[in-house]
């Protein structure tokens, strides 16, 4: 497939992803907010910091209204200066799916619009009188924008690279939350928890939908390292950072196909080492200890931003010299149908 | 008594309740007694039944039917996105089945003199030799490119898509207004329009029988992996702007409904004169390439060296027939506003037949006497600039002030050769929902022609209609809209 379709495939993914992991992370704030005896300042700063926007809007709107739930939900959902608002994730989405409209089904582009559409006006006005309602109507409008998208394409080259987006981008932001919570409510004790901390781990879970997941896992143990490790290492949870990485890896297999050529293997073999890394026995030790579980977390969130940026390499936007050199190697000079 | 009576009442409430058609020129749909055309009278009658209230409803419901469906005409670049809607009529405009096939016969009568047209100027140019259009007219214009003399195009096709503009004098009859042969665009709302009547009108649709239209991407499509440069296989795709551009619905659409790719000039480079597009697998071989990038932007290396739309080097690669490209590059100089008046001539010289369709009287203000009698009579005539499009750069003399008439006579006397002028036709008017009432709007008609080894008529077109009472100008920039054409039986 072109290779500027690939890259918008994989953008349009990623920026859904952030609209409804956005949309999740607020909600769940708002919910836990009303009954825990935490006080503001301790409870919005941290949003800012997962999508990694303290700095700009300590400059802009000024370090004390970190603190204020209205004035951080304005700026995380309708502001368009910042870029991973929902807003700004809503219209790079669309605009990304614009350029490719010949590639992605009506029924998506149909979904996609209606849900931009909305945001602007009926979804505004949800916002203002009711935002929980609000949030559960995004996630809502995300899913069956998911759902569509599942059932009306072909489950090929475009749809194998919207799921690369997708996954990595879920991956990091899992790691982004759980760093966040953990640094800030981390455990002193990590053997006797108090209430409040009780649902301090709750919020996170539910931050992540994975509440209900973790509690299935029978014979767990509750408390922040069982939490931090399920958030990482559960293959079967939809958000673990392992599950994702681990159908990464088999989509960018689909991408290069049965024999594989040199184009990918980059990316490839970077999503290789760190699926390796988070199968191997040893991991289990860095999630009981707090300074293990915040350096993995960084780690993973460094290493799927270089994978994104060798799947730009090597499949989005390769530089055109090695583009010619590949043509003189031979096989890809054939002419194609 | 009693029935006329009750008539009035149940009238008060109904679709074309009140509908008055102007004096001076032809209705589609009404004689100037005020009584549904005798063919239409059934088509009148289902819609008007629908009544006024639900009529406004269903306008609604298709007027949000193509907002969903972003199929959106005019993008603004400003940080809302704000795309607005081309607005859409939702009273249909009928051509009959008994006149249809003079125009289809007159419309590629017409693209096969064009495209012999074409050839001749960029070979032999017997018709120049010959005087039948003088020489520097054609040499002049700006859409005569010198850097492709020369070159023939792939089965010796230059205009395998046109549009061409269509009025209805007030006798009832059909003239050409105007050649669109370099990159027409409008026909996705064609097929969109259908779309959305079938759902809004169901009953009306299937009472009037009309003729389909959703083969064109079909036909679009054969013709054009017709013209794919032997050995290599047809691979298809469609250059855009950009999601950018004005017409971007349509080539993305296009490129859906004919199963092509839809690429930018920045996915594909030159190779040693042969084209390929940057793909995930390595760079690909491309065959044919539908275009909607002008032809200056096409090529940086031989037109407008700032051009970022094009491809460097596609020229080169064109030239040794490596690529098709369609439409052709340079047809701008066979739909030149100066160049029209000589279509008739060519029809006679190339083909020894007499034009089928009439067209407008213009005069060629390159031609002393003409630009004389056009600065003296310039209340009552439209002038338009040779080479512009989208109602850009006319003057509609009988409508404009003395200042604005003074100074478009400066601007013509400053460059002769890029004006034409023509008498205003009292052109036809449809009904068109103001909103509050229906109202007589003028309307044209676009059918489009695609050319592969035989030329095909889409049966139906693009009708457009200036929305703003009075108006002549029905071009979608200037306020126009668009009406679903229904060529009947």
């Amino acid at each position: 497939m072109i290779s500027r379709v690939a890259d918008s495939c994989f953008w349009l993914y990623r920026y859904m992803e952030r609209v409804e992991n956005v949309a999740r992370l607020l909600d769940v704030n708002l919910l836990v907010v009303l009954d825990t005896k935490t006080n503001e300042q301790e409870r919005w700063r941290p949003v800012l910091i997962v999508a990694g926007e303290e700095p700009r809007f300590v400059q802009r709107l000024g370090a004390s209204c970190a603190d204020d739930a209205q004035a951080v939900q304005n700026y995380m959902v309708f502001d368009e200066e910042n870029p991973v608002s929902i807003v700004s994730s809503l219209r790079w989405a669309r605009e990304n799916a614009r350029s490719i409209r010949d590639t992605i089904s009506l029924e998506m582009w149909e979904a996609l619009n209606a849900f931009w559409l909305w945001l602007g006006e009926s979804g505004h006005k949800s916002f203002v009188r009711n935002p929980h309602h609000f949030y559960s109507e995004v996630k809502e409008q995300c899913a069956l924008f998911h759902g569509l998208t599942h059932n009306s394409v072909m489950h090929n080259d475009p749809f194998n690279f919207m799921r690369l987006g997708m996954l990595l981008e879920r991956a990091s932001q899992t790691a982004r939350v759980l760093d966040v919570k953990y640094h800030a409510m981390g455990p002193s004790h990590p053997d006797k928890e108090s209430l409040e901390e009780g649902i301090e781990w709750i919020a996170l879970l539910r931050s992540c939908s994975g509440y209900e997941s973790f509690f299935k896992k029978s014979g767990v143990q509750f408390g922040g390292p069982a939490i931090a490790a399920f958030l990482i290492l559960e293959p079967d949870f939809p958000r673990s950072v392992l599950h994702c990485i681990g159908r990464a890896v088999n989509f960018i297999q689909r991408v290069r196909g049965t024999t594989p050529g040199p184009i990918g293997a980059r990316a490839a073999d970077l999503l290789g080492a760190l699926y390796a890394r988070l199968t191997s026995t040893n991991i289990r030790d860095i999630t009981s200890v707090k300074a293990g579980i915040h350096k993995e977390c960084t780690r993973i969130v460094e290493e799927t931003a270089r994978i994104c940026e060798a799947m730009r390499l090597d499949f989005f936007d390769p530089p055109l010299p090695e583009m010619a050199k590949l043509t003189k190697m031979g096989s890809m000079f054939q002419s194609q149908g | 008594m009693a029935k006329s009576k009750k008539r009035s009442k149940q009238a008060a409430s109904n679709v074309f309740s009140g509908y008055k058609p102007l004096k001076s020129c032809f209705d589609e749909l009404f004689c100037a007694s005020g009584a549904p055309q005798e063919t239409l009278e059934a088509l009148v009658r289902s819609i008007d039944s629908i009544g006024a209230a639900e009529f406004k409803a269903r306008q609604k419901l298709a007027n949000a039917a193509f907002l969903k469906g972003g199929i959106t005409f005019k993008v603004y670049s400003d940080k809302r996105g704000q795309e607005k809607i081309f607005p859409f009529d939702l009273i249909p405009r009928p051509v009959s089945g008994q006149e249809w096939p003079r125009l289809e016969r007159g419309l590629t009568q017409r693209i096969a003199a064009l495209n012999m047209f074409l050839a001749d100027v960029y070979g032999e140019q017997r018709l120049l030799k010959e005087k039948v259009i003088p020489r520097e007219l054609v040499e002049g214009s700006k859409g005569f490119l010198k850097q492709v003399k020369g070159i023939k195009p792939l089965n010796g096709v230059y205009v395998h898509v046109a549009g061409i503009d269509l009025i209805r004098r007030p006798d009832g009859g059909f003239c050409v207004l105007e050649d669109n042969i370099r990159t027409p665009s409008g026909v996705s709302y064609v097929l969109e329009n259908r779309r959305v009547m079938k759902r809004v009108f169901p009953k009306v649709f299937a009472q009037a029988k009309v003729r389909n239209v959703d083969e064109y991407p079909l036909r679009l499509r054969e013709a054009l992996t017709g013209i794919a440069p032997q050995g290599v296989a047809p691979r298809l795709l469609i250059l855009t702007p950009g999601p950018f551009n004005s017409a971007y619905f349509e080539h993305s659409f296009l490129a859906r409904s004919m199963g092509c790719e839809l690429v930018q000039g920045q996915d594909l480079f030159v190779w040693q004169d042969k084209v390929y597009v940057k793909t995930t697998k390595g760079p690909q071989r491309v065959g044919v390439i539908y275009r909607r990038v002008d032809d200056q932007f096409m090529d940086p290396k031989v037109f407008r060296p700032d051009s970022l739309l094009g491809v460097p080097g596609i020229m080169g690669a064109y030239a040794k027939g490596n690529v098709a490209l369609a439409n052709a590059i340079g047809n701008g100089v066979a739909d030149d506003k100066a160049v029209y008046p000589y279509v008739p001539d060519m029809i006679r010289f190339y083909l020894s037949e007499e034009p089928i369709l009439d067209q407008v009287e213009t005069f060629i203000c390159a031609r002393e006497k003409d630009c004389e009698h056009v600065l003296a009579n310039l209340s009552k005539m439209v002038v338009k600039a040779v080479d512009e499009s989208g109602g850009y750069g006319m003057l509609m003399g009988p409508q404009a002030s003395k200042k604005e008439r003074d100074a478009f006579a400066e601007r013509i006397r400053a460059n002769p050769r890029g004006y034409i002028a023509q008498p205003r036709v009292e052109f036809s008017t449809c009904p068109t929902w103001s909103g509050t009432d229906m109202q007589p709007r003028r309307v044209d008609l676009r059918p489009y022609i695609v050319t592969g080894k035989d030329s095909w008529v889409l049966p139906g077109g693009l009708t457009r209609v200036a929305l703003v009472e009075g108006s002549y100008v029905v071009n979608s920039s200037q306020g126009g809209g668009s009406k679903d054409t229904w060529v009947m039986g």
